[in-house]
């Protein structure tokens, strides 16, 4: 029986977001949006999408003057991401026999 | 990137894949603190030994000169904290390794003052080793983990040497420990910066 994939992290942004802080302690938005590619809009959308379930911490605060976004991976996260991986792996295996 | 574009499983573990690599791939060291530190140890060693066979004193205890040089440390690793835009799982366990690596020294120093041990280069050199291999180990860099295997050989063999020929070992300690790496690291940051 194949789990079904979690729709919040099959999504490209969103998975690419995910993988980078998997990585990390903790990285900067403009970090984040230099390794992925993405436009800041595109990027604050998705990063708030994965804030709402819980996947990611997102800590607001002032640098120098400046205004400084920080996300870091929860448990809950780290733990969508396993099983997300894992559920990969199924299904690619599952291919691969098929073939 | 588009957010919603759907995925095959394949181009997924693909994303995966690339990503991690390149969190990974973006931290680089520097090589300013263990070069640093390595040049002021050896140098330190050196002066001391040349002090006592030689005959002639600089008028003040050369060993002074760590404590000043903590100072350019601190300022250094603070504005490199504050231009980071990530922070490294191996970073953060970096900074527990060498925190816990300059407590003991200060500890080792007043142990030593008060104390005044017979082999107290032994003990610093045993001390120079930890952190050296962990941070080899961690980083998978072989100078580092060589380096601290090398503190502990002279901090063994310390044991049996005489004064001031100890201050050679200590200079070999911190040369091999960090003066090499720390060259090692530099030119491979500053070779990667120019890319």
């Amino acid at each position: 029986m194949f789990k079904e994939l979690d729709p919040i992290l099959h999504s490209q942004l969103r998975l690419a977001v995910m993988s980078l802080l998997i990585g990390v302690k903790e990285a900067e938005f403009t970090y984040i949006r230099e390794k992925t590619n993405s436009t800041a809009g595109n990027l604050s959308v998705q990063v708030q999408k994965l804030k709402e379930v819980g996947y990611i911490d997102v800590v607001k605060q002032f640098k120098d003057n400046y205004p400084q976004t920080t996300c870091k991976v929860t448990p809950k996260g780290i733990e969508a991401f396993e099983a997300y991986v894992k559920a990969l792996q199924q299904y690619l295996q599952a291919g691969q026999q098929q073939s | 990137m588009p957010e919603e574009k759907q995925l095959t499983e394949k181009e997924s573990l693909e994303l995966i894949a690339s990503m991690i690599s390149k969190a990974k791939n973006s931290y680089i060291e520097s090589g300013v603190g263990p070069l640093c530190w390595g040049i002021l140890i050896t140098l330190c060693s050196l002066l001391s030994f040349a002090q006592v066979t030689l005959k002639f004193s600089i008028g003040f205890d050369v060993w002074l000169l760590a404590l000043f040089a903590l100072i350019p440390q601190i300022i250094y690793a603070l504005r490199s904290k504050k231009e980071r835009k990530f922070t490294a799982h191996e970073e953060a366990i970096m900074d527990y390794v060498w925190s816990t690596f300059a407590i003991c020294m200060l500890l080792l120093s007043f142990y030593n003052a008060v104390a005044t041990p017979s082999h107290a280069t032994a003990l610093y050199m045993m001390v120079y080793g930890i952190p050296t291999f962990i941070t080899g180990g961690i980083r998978k860099f072989r100078p580092m983990i060589v380096g601290g295997i090398i503190c502990w050989i002279c901090s063994l063999t310390s044991l049996y040497t005489s004064f001031p020929n100890t201050l050679l070992l200590m200079a070999i300690s911190s040369g091999s420990a960090w003066l090499i790496p720390g060259i090692i690291l530099r030119r491979r940051y500053l070779k990667l910066k120019h890319v």
